[in-house]
């Protein structure tokens, strides 16, 4: 459950209360890049075959073309593949459309949003980064860098951090059959945070689990938690159901 | 004592939800001045039960929510001002002319550097023509041989336009790696300096021994004062960047790369409308014979002055007729 050994970025607030935000590695990094280099790509395939069904000889279209014409599709076609970060990291909160799929965002290192400065440095650098091919620099500056960033990122003082998606329902969904709440499970000592975490992890597997690790978890999860008399004990074990509707009952028993 | 956690999640759930549903809404840009200021109290409590959960309920995934969660608002209230067209007209009228005047020793060395492989380059080639073998690509080297120019060969095979084209994409491939290439210390922005001044003086130095001069002359004289110019500035930012790595001050390097990183951009990002602009000027007038070699001569100094010009004088007036509003108009 735990992530402490992730790395994260530490942000203080003016509310003086610090953020830690779990920092995105080379995995998500690079499946973020695939997918953008992916879109652009297919783009570009798909906007060359729009164009060669409106005209028919494409190659004379290009070379009839004023020379200005010309030059302007050129540049712009370069321009494009560095516009397209940068404008998706500066106005849409930090994500092009990779980085969305995968939930990761720019920020800068205090925790607020890129601006066009930042975002220009660290796309000009992919430049640099990409040497001697495929993103090898970057790749090695993001392995040896704590917070994984490559040089683009270091120095433009940037860092991609991860949203992750949580449940809050867990804390207070109730049981699909809640059968007898109310098993004695008021009792007992009031659990501390990460035994009700463990507890709520286990519930929301436990309908994938196998038959006998449901029941061996379930026994094991009841004498850690629970101080019961043996009978009692017998009764909360003899189902599942009945193991896990008393486990429901004593994470939620401070109410 | 603190709550049982769930509890405290389902106690103070609501407001979460609530904030979660106006920040949704401040994205799309649809909020009206009462929900700002529902937004900010949402955050502040938001932000108080985050400190609440790192003490009771630490490592939790309420606690990762609530991380989250105030790191959001966090972001939606604390914005960098949005960057108008108003900014990008002050950018060129005075930020980018007052950054390079403020960082005009680095641009010099990047330039004396350009300058000491153009020397090397020529003295080299001149004074033991073998050298050339090295120094000139052995494509040029064939053309030289032959007494002809290379440029005008590109010419005849492809039209201008494809020549343009692929000169305006050379051009910002250089000018991007000189500066980028400043990361490895600025290492790589002094290689990529004295290689290309070596490389230019070589060339220059061997069709003014086959007496070509004034053929080369006829090609680079259109562009070549403002291009070289906006290599010479690319690589002074190259250099900013590497001091910073070398010698940080006495901040940690990290920040010190970082804040020398924005201001170095702005002159990387102020040449990029320049070098569009000589893209086509070497596209169009350089090649051929459309023009004369001293219209071409006369169109690049003026150019070139006009370029400098720009750079050493606009907004010095108005910065120092205004010296103290100007921080904050900016």
């Amino acid at each position: 459950m735990s992530t402490v050994s992730t790395p994260h970025l530490a942000v203080a607030t003016p509310e003086r209360v610090a953020l830690s935000l779990p920092v995105a590695g080379i995995g998500y990094r690079c499946l973020a890049w695939l997918v953008d280099a992916t879109l652009l790509f297919f783009f570009w395939v798909v906007a060359y075959f729009l164009f060669t069904l409106l005209v028919s000889d494409v190659l004379g279209v290009f070379q009839g073309l004023s020379g200005l014409g010309q030059t302007l599709l050129v540049v712009g076609v370069f321009a494009t593949q560095w516009l397209y970060w940068t404008v998706g990291e500066v106005f849409f909160h930090g994500q092009t459309l990779g980085k969305k799929a995968l939930r990761i965002r720019v920020v800068r290192l205090d925790g607020s949003p890129v601006g066009v400065y930042e975002s220009a440095v660290r796309n000009l650098c992919r430049a640099v980064d990409f040497l001697p091919g495929l993103y090898a620099t970057g790749c090695i500056s993001m392995l040896l860098t704590p917070q994984h960033r490559r040089l683009g990122d270091l120095l433009a003082g940037t860092v991609l951090v991860r949203d992750e998606r949580i449940d809050l329902d867990k804390y207070t969904a109730a049981a699909p059959g809640d059968a007898g709440p109310g098993a004695g499970a008021a009792t007992g000592r009031m659990l501390a945070p990460d035994e009700v975490e463990l507890v709520l992890a286990f519930l929301t597997r436990a309908p994938g689990l196998q038959p006998d690790a449901r029941r061996r978890m379930g026994a094991r999860l009841v004498e850690k938690v629970g101080g019961l008399a043996d009978e009692e004990k017998a009764a909360v074990l003899a189902s599942p159901e009945a193991t896990e509707a008393y486990l429901r009952a004593r994470v939620r028993a401070g109410r | 004592m603190a709550a049982p956690l769930p509890t405290f999640v389902a106690q103070h759930r609501a407001n979460w939800d609530a904030l979660e549903a106006l920040l949704a809404r401040q994205r799309e840009g649809t909020l009206t001045l009462q929900e700002l200021r529902t937004l900010d109290s949402l955050y502040r409590r938001a932000a108080s039960d985050l400190a609440h959960a790192q003490t009771f309920y630490p490592d939790t995934d309420a606690h990762r929510f609530l991380n989250q969660l105030c790191a959001r608002a966090y972001g939606a209230i604390y914005q960098p001002p949005r960057e108008r067209w108003a900014h990008v007209r002050a950018f060129f009228r005075r930020d980018f002319p007052r950054t390079l005047r403020r960082e005009l020793r680095y641009v010099g060395a990047s330039g004396a550097l350009f300058i000491l492989g153009l020397l090397v380059g020529a003295l080299v080639v001149l004074w033991e023509p073998r050298g050339a073998e090295l120094l000139v690509p052995s494509g040029v080297r064939q053309y030289v041989a032959q007494g002809r120019m290379w440029t005008d060969d590109i010419l005849s095979v492809a039209p201008p336009d494809t020549v343009s084209s692929g000169i305006a994409t050379n051009n910002l491939t250089v000018t991007i790696l000189t500066f980028a290439l400043g990361l490895f210390y600025g290492l790589g922005t002094m290689f990529v300096l004295v290689n290309n001044g070596v490389q230019i003086g070589a060339i220059t130095a061997l069709c003014a021994r086959e007496g070509m001069a004034g053929g080369l002359l006829d090609f680079i004289a259109a562009h070549g004062p403002v291009e070289l110019s906006i290599i010479v500035i690319a690589g002074g930012a190259g250099l900013m960047v590497g001091q910073a790595l070398v010698d940080p001050g006495e901040l940690p390097r990290g920040q010190a790369l970082a804040l020398r990183g924005r201001e170095a951009v702005k002159l990387v990002l102020g040449c990029a409308p320049f070098l569009a602009c000589i893209g086509m000027v070497e596209g169009y007038v350089s090649p051929g014979d459309l023009f004369p070699t001293w219209a071409k001569a006369a169109l690049g100094l003026s150019q070139g002055g006009l370029f400098w010009a720009y750079l050493l004088r606009a907004g010095r007036a108005e910065a120092e007729a205004t010296e103290a509003p100007a921080v904050s108009a900016s």
